[in-house]
């Protein structure tokens, strides 16, 4: 009779601390070997397939056999925006000259959610899924999860590529994936009590709501049998610490994040150690610039990320503008060679406010908020344009404890403006509003309302 | 078994693979073939080998 195998991963590859210790680790100058031919592949790729790319290259003089460096491809590949790519897809839907595969190679169709009221198409190749799926995969082995747990995916399937990607990198990993489709979010308690499983897929947001739900219905989800969680689609527990103890209290588990571009990858894996992500260099090359000059940075310094995806190759992206604000290192204590963003993305070049000649970012703000007691996880920030410059004000509802208080909203209201203050060095009007008065999201929670003229902020679907 | 080795099964692997999808007749058996070459293709990409960005496009050189 022959064996069965009895685990989907031998006792090797399942001792390793790395999904992939060899590319994880690459030393940089194999790494940068690597791009470089991977990068003129891509702008061959790109050239030749995708009318999109060879008017943007002819227009600029600029052929594949020209880049001979990294630095050649830097300096003379230009920038994309997404604005590009959403103008062409109006003018001939769904995927207009940016496509560079035919049509039926197309797998899967995603879009953006579409804030701003245009979604932008996205179309993957199958292999395309697959290397989208596999990303997710370096972050949830790093955070411990194995073949044998199973994933609890708390949000409906719609169009989000975030979530779609995040399954199939639980399959690649081998583990048992529940739905949670089409439930509420009482729902969605009542089917991890009663199915088990050990990891949930949500938005930070969304984890905290079940669990102040599930309080309200008498339940401890910190005795449940989540052993992990992951988020993605917002700023998460590497970006926000705060948000990290609150996640980690109220499940009793361990929090990951990755950051991911929904047309782009789920790029960034969490680092082990919680304080970033890195970049997955198998899949994307990174570098970045002062948005406000188009010079690059140097490592350190806070920058606008650029990226270039060799993930998809249904429509390729070069260069491609993130308007994610990072701080980029070389080097991790946890071993990975992978380029290390401190902090996850710090800011957005276009969630920026100056206050008063301060540069003021939503994420520094949301950490602060995510601090002071009484505070719920229900707040706005709504920028304004008052004088010819911009303001910005925090609402936020109190906690439940306080509800009732007026004057302790009040009081909660001075704190959080003092720690604002001391903090980030300028006033901003903190006002507290009626509980349950805020909309609440299951996917991306809005977190700016930004009443600014259009003529003073981008208007970029994130 | 060394990393050089592994690497160099996996393109022999590749060369079986699309030798079985040649002038294949059946639609479904063709596209397991497929699939497979993908994941090979795949394998390689992780292992840091020169690939291509897609794997129809080694067709020509390893075939």
């Amino acid at each position: 009779m022959a064996s069965v195998p009895l685990s989907v991963l031998g006792s090797k590859a399942r001792a390793s601390r790395f999904w992939n210790e060899a590319s994880e680790t690459m030393p940089r100058a194999k790494l940068d070997a690597l791009h470089l031919h991977r990068l003129r592949a891509l702008v061959r790729y790109a050239y030749d397939f995708s009318p999109f790319y060879r008017r943007k290259l002819d227009a600029t003089g600029v052929k594949p056999e020209d880049i001979r460096s990294l630095e050649d491809y830097r300096r003379r590949v230009p920038l994309t925006d997404k604005s590009e790519f959403i103008h062409l897809q109006r003018e001939q839907p769904p995927y207009g000259p940016t496509l560079a595969l035919p049509q039926e190679f197309i797998a899967h169709h995603s879009e953006t959610s579409g804030t701003t009221g245009v979604p932008l198409a996205i179309p993957f190749s199958m292999l395309d899924t697959v290397r989208y799926g596999e990303s997710w995969v370096y972050g949830y082995w790093g955070l411990g999860i194995r073949p044998g747990d199973s994933f609890y995916f708390a949000f409906g399937w719609g169009n989000f590529a975030g979530f779609w990607s995040a399954y199939w990198g639980a399959r690649r990993l081998g583990c048992r994936v529940i739905s949670g489709g089409g439930l509420d979010t009482k729902g969605h308690i009542e089917a991890i009590l009663r199915l088990k499983p050990t990891v949930l897929i949500s938005t930070p947001t969304f984890a905290l709501r079940m669990a102040s739900v599930a309080a309200d219905m008498g339940v401890d989800l910190a005795k449940s049998s989540i052993k992990f969680t992951y988020h993605a689609g917002e700023p998460g527990p590497t970006a926000l610490p705060a948000m990290r103890r609150q996640i980690e209290r109220a499940w009793g588990a361990k929090a990951g994040e990755l950051l991911g571009i929904a047309e782009l990858d789920a790029f960034a894996p969490g680092c082990p150690n919680g304080d970033g992500v890195h970049v997955n260099e198998m899949s994307v090359y990174a570098w970045q610039i002062d948005p406000a000059s188009g010079n690059e940075v140097a490592e350190g310094e806070i920058g606008e990320n650029i990226l270039t995806s060799f993930a998809n190759s249904a429509q390729p992206l070069l260069n491609y503008r993130t308007h994610d604000l990072v701080r980029r290192r070389s080097s991790c204590a946890c071993g990975r060679t992978w380029a290390k963003f401190e902090g996850s993305v710090l800011g957005r070049t276009d969630f920026m406010v100056t206050v008063r000649g301060t540069n003021v970012y939503q994420t520094a703000v949301e950490n602060l908020l995510g601090d002071v007691p009484g505070v719920s996880m229900h707040y706005e920030l709504v920028f304004t344009r008052e004088g010819g410059n911009d303001v910005m004000t925090v609402r936020f509802e109190p906690e439940k404890s306080i509800a009732g208080d007026r004057a302790l909203w009040e009081k909660t209201a001075r704190e959080a403006a003092e720690r604002i203050h001391k903090a980030l060095h300028v006033r901003l009007e903190v006002t507290p509003v009626e509980p349950g008065s805020l909309p609440r999201y299951e996917l991306k929670t809005k977190r700016i309302v930004d009443q600014r003229p259009k003529e003073f902020r981008r208007t970029l679907d994130r | 078994m060394e990393s050089e080795e592994r690497v160099a099964r996996i393109w022999q692997a590749r060369k079986l693979v699309i030798a079985a999808m040649s002038g294949c007749d059946s639609p479904q058996i063709e596209a397991i073939l497929r699939n497979a070459d993908t994941e090979l293709h795949w394998a390689l990409w992780n292992l840091g080998e020169a690939v291509s960005l897609r794997p129809e496009l080694d067709y020509g050189e390893s075939a």
